[in-house]
């Protein structure tokens, strides 16, 4: 009973540092899917030039550490170039999340592009639209579908990862309850805090595959 | 000068020589059916036409338009990418698997070019495509999803998208060796009347019965040549080669 009444006077606080972990997922997403787009169409362009260079942004960041991503934008950088310091932890960790989720989505959208038939590129430019407009109009519109489950395991894994920001000092879910476990000396905090990070990810869950229901209507 | 005038155009694919100074013209209204075993180039032949794929020489005229002229590779054309394209639109290609858009109805993947090549307004290009979809015989199908259409129904609807850009020549790569044999007559009849309409045709096909009654000229391609050409009568009644006597006995 005491347990209970605990747990119900932590959930509001939890709930409310629970904020900067669904705003940080879903805006790293965002930013990282368009300009994952772009990566990916450097990827499989025809210059080859920007095609090694999209490669070796996915290499690099899907190659080293998120944590060691975080803390360069948040500790190292402002080293460098003093001129580049943060004010704002948020911020911070927006940009080292985007830049990373970019380099996953990047793959995730070179590959959806590349499962569609090559027919449909072909048929697109005999009738004479550009590459550009048959990405746009047929190409890219029909690997939307496939896109949605991958980005969708992006996204829970985002949400998962965004507990890194707790050593920056940022308080999210993770950190607010790693506080309370602190001055409450208690574990009992985790049982909250997981359920919340479960719901979270069982929603997003429900509505990607909602999303992907949607998009098979012309199947 | 005839509508098309091909001059030795060679293909290869790495080592593999597929087209070998190959030379054909083929006038305005002139239906032209391609036969010839697998892997004798007859795909990579059409394909060149309309730049799926790029020669390494020769030369193509459309309309008296210098559209290719290539030398060991090196394209001597002086044409822009704008010119070449607007070449490129006299013809259009109608592929073996239909290569419809599936996340298109009917009348978005007839619509589709009209609107975004030739800048159309959006009601003339419906107004032409519901023509053009009448004629292919589907305007029961106007707002389907291809994965609703039959194979004979895709191929149709091909046939209307390409239509839709007033081509003033049509390619065909076997446009009906994907089909059921029961959905082949109603492809043929379309491409017929399209014949009888004086649409200028390249036509690849196994159907010989069909070369008989449409072509002008038929053509024989064995191992990346032109082996043999002349009217489908003569042609099939009393081939000149070997190779094409055995080939005309093994389909009919
Ligand atoms: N993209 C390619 N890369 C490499 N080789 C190719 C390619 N396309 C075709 N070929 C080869 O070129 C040769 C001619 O192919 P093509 O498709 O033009 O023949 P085809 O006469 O159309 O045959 P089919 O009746 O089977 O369609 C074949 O040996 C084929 O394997
Ligand atoms: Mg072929």
């Amino acid at each position: 009973m005491r347990n209970l009444e605990l747990v119900m006077g932590w959930l509001p606080s939890l709930i409310f540092a629970s904020r900067i972990t669904i705003s940080l997922s879903v805006i790293s997403v965002v930013i990282g899917m368009l300009a994952g787009v772009f990566i990916a169409l450097g990827r499989i362009s025809a210059n080859g030039a920007l095609r090694k260079a999209c490669g070796i942004y996915i290499f690099i960041f899907r190659g080293t550490p998120l944590l060691m991503q975080l803390f360069f934008v948040w500790y190292a950088l402002p080293l460098a170039i003093p001129w580049l310091a943060m004010q704002d932890r948020f911020l911070a960790a927006c940009i080292a999340f985007s830049i990373n989720s970019a380099a996953y989505q990047a793959e995730i959208i070179r590959a959806a592009i590349q499962s569609i038939d090559p027919g449909q590129m072909e048929a697109a430019r005999s009738l004479g639209l550009t590459y550009g407009q048959a990405m746009r109009l047929v190409i890219i519109p029909q690997s939307i579908k496939r896109l949605i489950p991958p980005v969708g395991n992006e996204f829970i894994m985002v949400l998962k990862d965004t507990s890194l920001v707790s050593t920056i000092a940022l308080v999210d879910l993770m950190k607010h309850t790693s506080q309370i476990q602190s001055s409450a000396a208690t574990a009992l905090v985790y049982l909250p805090s997981a359920c919340l990070y479960l719901i979270f990810t069982a929603v997003f869950t429900f509505l990607f595959n909602y999303l992907e229901k949607r998009h098979s209507v012309y199947e | 000068m005839a509508l098309i005038e091909i001059e030795n155009i060679s293909k290869s694919f790495g080592a593999l020589n597929v087209l070998k100074d190959i030379s054909l013209s083929v006038e305005q209204g002139e239906v032209v059916c391609i036969i010839g075993p697998s892997g004798a180039g007859k795909s990579t032949f059409l394909r060149s036409l309309n730049h799926l794929e790029t020669i390494s020489d020769g030369r193509i005229y459309i309309d008296g338009k210098l559209l290719d002229d290539r030398k060991d590779g090196v394209n001597r054309s002086p044409l822009t990418k704008k010119e070449e394209s607007d070449i490129l639109l006299e013809m259009e290609i109608v592929f073996q698997r239909f290569n419809l858009f599936p996340h298109m109805t009917t009348l978005e993947n007839v619509m589709l070019a009209p609107v975004h090549v030739r800048k159309q307004p959006k009601e003339a290009a419906r107004a032409a495509a519901v023509d053009l979809i009448e004629k292919v015989g589907l305007s029961d199908k106007l707002d389907v999803f291809p994965s609703k259409l039959s194979g004979g129904q895709q191929q149709r609807v091909a046939i209307a998208r390409a239509l839709a850009m007033n081509p003033k020549i049509m390619l065909f790569d076997e446009p009906t060796s994907a089909l059921d044999p029961e959905l082949v007559g109603e492809v043929l009849a379309v491409i017929k009347k399209l014949a009888s309409e004086g649409m200028t045709m390249l036509v690849v096909t196994h159907e010989i019965g069909f070369a008989r009654d449409v072509a002008d000229k038929v053509v024989f391609m064995y191992d990346g040549i032109i082996l043999e050409e002349g009217a489908p009568a003569e042609l099939f009644a009393k081939p000149k080669h070997e190779r094409t006597k055995a080939f005309l006995q093994a389909v009919l």
